[in-house]
């Protein structure tokens, strides 16, 4: 029996349907993301769950209790928001405390948890800071640690990320996959940045206008997407449609073909002749726009060594995978 | 450097013309009757102010002013943070309809208002004969000091809900909705962060109600035909009444009137800055 | 993104909102009613209605002799006050900034000083003598132009912070304009909108002024206000319709200041 279960889910504002007939498991301890566009519904669902935003119809399975009936003070779930809604008139322990105050926790069980877990965000000498006295991102630490505090069954964050800048961003994040690992903690996260999709999930469900279009794992979203939009949305693929990708592999190929960029090889004694149209360093890796046969692809390099810089105009052969070949709907 | 400096020249020369004008209908008057409040018939002193405070009338009529000024502002404040929070609640069309009619009708203060409510509750009123033979009041004195609250209450609504409507935009939707998934409910929210949150506000508000209701005039004249015990009552009088005239005297009782207000002014200053440093 | 209100707090909020509007409606109702009643004494209902007051007030030629005093006082304080702030605005604006904090506590003059107070030394010092202006319109406009002054100072202060006068002046003078001109032509045409919204709330306060008209001209100079009270021993009903009538006019102004702010936005 999965530990969260989200079954027929619909709602629609005003005429218009966000989601309809969702259905979603999800096992205990397991770190998922809901990804996608701006205006999927993934930010719709999650407040959904939290019981933030009310459902036409309907359940939402936790532990086997439905939530849809409670009110989101009685759901025991943990919630940091993308403007981490710390409450300005409290300090940092005051913020913290809050949840263990409204449970009627003593004082000094309150302080040894709240102490506990501020250590965890390594924010422990920050305890009598006020919001405005700190930073995006030990704002956001603390808003996590308030949420971790009442002992939550389910932790949401909604974009808790996007409002940081990126060097902090990398680091938070894998602090909170760290934490989410030590507690054993369900957790569904909300973004639309894939690469914190890819780097944190144990699963990954891809939404797209109010439906999961896919579900798996990060290996799985990224090497196997499903439709055009999946592949679209995850990596850097190249999509051609079904008389490009028969003109390119010179068989007939019936459906449209998407071609991941570092399964294609710049190198000595491949099959295909290329022409360089462009590039651009993207640090680590270098990617070029080749035509070949009459069809423009773009192609990742690994900046190894100069080797690899191949200048615009040069002549180049290609090898592609095979086995990286996908065919999508 | 020259044609910058003439520039400022120029500049400065225009701030004259305004500089003139506010010194002569602003300052000067405010300057002769800081001047004349210590000056008696016995020469320089404190004479004035000791005639007040020991007057028995004088201290009613700061009394009543007081008091008259507090109530109003209590209640006028009450009902317009009910009024305004509701009022951001309702759907956009009922909500600009009353924001604008707030908006209209707090210009129906002074004179037109005293008519106003002597229609609806003056002995004959219609309001005072509804209530008569519903059985909920014996007798209704509206030229008394409940009556005058009534009628500053009256003008402090629309003045207190333009003033708070944009003072709830400081209270977030994301700290509501994080108080509730941390198990409070409305109440909780309210008591442990929605009013503290928006004290600084409220108490402005609340000040601004007050140096209102203190430095009115026209209305309580217009209802009571001057024969109210209120301070600026009393300070017209002494200066444009049909007894004794005593510019001086009135010099000290509106000194006392300015210092109740510069008060109530500085608070309201302390209070805006302190504001920001919590709403953000 | 907010959630639903659910039926019973919407309901509440309603109702609360409803009663607001009947609590401010009340005095208004009772007086238009009573403005249109051919006699309503110690009854819960007038007996009868009719136009004949507000036939009787606009031929009367003592109250369209008080609107047009009322008229000419505000417009000419209003002219006043855009003739002495703008310039000061934007000098304080552009050449001196520091002057912006000393201009924001001086604006609180006339919020902390009350008309009332400000009479006592404006009668004794402009009552006779070479600078006598008591009992003429000439103090009346001085006067207004004080009260008007946080209003328009505040409105116009804000539109100049929106406009970013700073830029808009290096970028005119960049292209050739002189600095009177770039005012003309560049910043004046910016402030429009707000100068006409600040200009129509101030003549609406000014208009409804009664202190000042009351105790420094009285009847020698009657605008609407003191007409209005000097009245209180006539008919009940003419009043109301005076009173109505009044309102009106200011509603008509608020309303069309309501409109261009909206506009604006």
């Amino acid at each position: 029996m999965s530990f969260v279960s989200v079954q027929n889910l619909q709602k629609s504002y005003g005429g218009s349907p966000v989601f309809n007939d969702i259905n979603c498991q999800i096992q205990r301890g397991e770190f998922v993301t809901l990804l996608g566009p701006s205006g999927c519904g993934k930010s719709t669902l999650l407040r959904c769950i939290a019981g933030l935003t009310a459902v036409d119809s309907g359940k939402i399975l936790l532990d086997g209790n439905d939530l849809v009936p409670l009110s989101p003070q009685k759901r025991g779930i943990g919630m940091v928001f993308q403007s981490y809604a710390l409450f300005p008139n409290m300090t940092v322990e005051q913020n913290v405390a809050f949840g263990l105050r409204m449970q009627k926790v003593n004082a000094d069980d309150s302080r040894s948890r709240v102490r506990e877990v501020l250590q965890l965000v390594e924010l422990q000498d920050f305890a009598s800071r006020y919001p405005h006295q700190l930073s995006g991102g030990q704002c956001q630490r603390v808003a996590l640690a308030r949420s971790l505090v009442t002992r939550p069954r389910l932790l949401l964050l909604d974009e808790p990320l996007s409002a940081l800048d990126a060097r902090i961003r990398k680091h938070l994040r894998e602090q909170i996959r760290q934490i989410q690992r030590e507690l054993g903690l369900t957790t569904i996260f909300v973004t639309h940045d894939q690469e914190e999709a890819l780097t944190m999930s144990d699963r990954i469900f891809l939404m797209n206008q109010g439906r999961i279009v896919q579900s798996g794992d990060a290996e799985t979203l990224y090497t196997a997407p499903v439709d055009v939009f999946a592949a679209g949305f995850i990596g850097n693929y190249n999509l051609l449609d079904a008389d490009s990708a028969s003109r390119l592999l010179q068989r007939p190929v019936h459906s449209r073909l998407a071609i991941r960029p570092e399964a294609i090889a710049l190198g000595p004694g491949g099959e295909l002749d290329g022409l360089v149209r462009s590039h651009s360093l993207l640090g680590n890796v270098i990617r070029y726009r080749v035509e070949a046969r009459g069809v423009e692809l773009l192609v990742d390099v690994l900046n190894r060594s100069s080797a690899d810089l191949h200048a615009d105009g040069q002549r180049v052969s290609l090898t592609i995978d095979p086995t990286a070949l996908c065919e999508v709907a | 450097m020259n044609s910058i400096k003439r520039s400022r020249w120029l500049a400065s020369l225009c701030l004259l013309p305004f500089a003139l004008f506010f010194i002569i209908f602003q300052i000067a008057p405010l300057a002769w009757v800081a001047i004349h409040s210590l000056q008696a018939e016995s020469g320089w002193g404190l004479a004035n102010f000791s005639k007040v405070v020991s007057s028995k009338f004088y201290r009613q009529a700061i009394q009543h002013s007081l008091e008259i000024s507090f109530w109003s502002s209590l209640f006028g404040i009450l009902i317009a943070i009910l009024g305004s929070y509701s009022l951001r609640k309702v759907d956009s069309r009922l909500r600009d309809f009353v924001n604008a009619f707030a908006n209209m009708t707090s210009n129906f203060a002074g004179v037109p208002l005293a008519f106003a409510f002597i229609i609806l509750l003056g002995f004959n009123g219609a309001l005072t004969l509804l209530l008569k033979q519903a059985g909920i009041i014996e007798d209704f004195n509206l030229y008394s000091k409940s009556g005058l609250i009534i009628l500053y209450t009256y003008f402090q609504i629309p003045l207190g809900v333009l003033l708070l409507y944009p003072a709830f935009d400081a209270l977030r939707e994301d700290w509501r909705e994080s108080a509730e998934l941390l198990g409070a409910n409305a109440w909780q929210y309210w008591l442990h962060i929605g009013l503290p949150v928006m004290t600084p506000a409220l108490l402005g508000t609340f000040v601004i109600l007050l140096a209102n209701a203190l430095g009115a005039y026209a209305t309580v004249y217009a209802l009571t035909t001057g024969n109210f015990n209120v301070l600026p009552i009393r300070i017209a009088a002494l200066v444009a009444g049909d007894i004794s005239l005593d510019p001086n005297l009135a010099s000290a009782l509106a000194m006392i009137l300015v210092g109740l207000m510069t008060l109530v002014t500085f608070v309201h200053q302390w209070l805006l800055k302190r504001s920001y440093h919590v709403a953000r | 993104m907010s959630r639903a209100e659910t039926g019973p707090s919407r309901l509440y909020h309603r109702l609360v909102v409803y009663l607001l509007f009947l609590i401010l409606l009340l005095p208004l109702a009772g007086t238009l009613l009573y403005s249109l009643a051919t006699s309503w004494s110690a009854s819960l209902l007038p007996s009868g209605l009719t136009f004949k007051w507000y036939l009787a007030l606009w031929s009367d030629p003592r109250f369209l002799a008080a609107f047009g005093q009322s008229l000419l006082v505000c417009v000419g304080a209003l002219l006043l006050s855009v003739l002495l702030i703008l310039p000061l605005l934007f000098v304080v604006h552009y050449h001196f900034p520091r002057l912006d904090a000393l201009m924001n506590i001086l604006i609180l003059l006339p919020f902390a000083v009350p008309p009332v107070v400000s009479s006592v030394g404006l009668l004794q010092l402009y009552g006779s003598g070479p600078m006598a202006m008591v009992g003429t319109p000439w103090i009346l406009i001085g006067c207004y132009f004080t009260v008007a002054l946080p209003f328009m100072y505040r409105a116009i202060t804000n539109n100049l912070q929106a406009i970013n006068l700073r830029d808009l002046m290096d970028a005119a003078q960049l292209l050739g304009a002189s600095t009177f001109q770039a005012a003309f032509l560049v910043v004046l045409p910016n402030l429009r909108k707000g100068l006409l919204v600040a200009l129509l709330l101030s003549f609406s306060f000014l208009f409804g002024e009664f202190v000042f008209a009351n105790l420094l001209v009285g009847t020698r100079y009657e605008t609407l206000q003191v007409y209005l009270n000097n009245m209180r021993n006539s008919s009940g009903h003419f009043n109301s319709a005076l009173v109505i009538s009044y309102f009106l006019f200011v509603l008509v102004l608020t309303w069309a200041a309501n409109r261009l702010n909206k506009d604006k936005s």
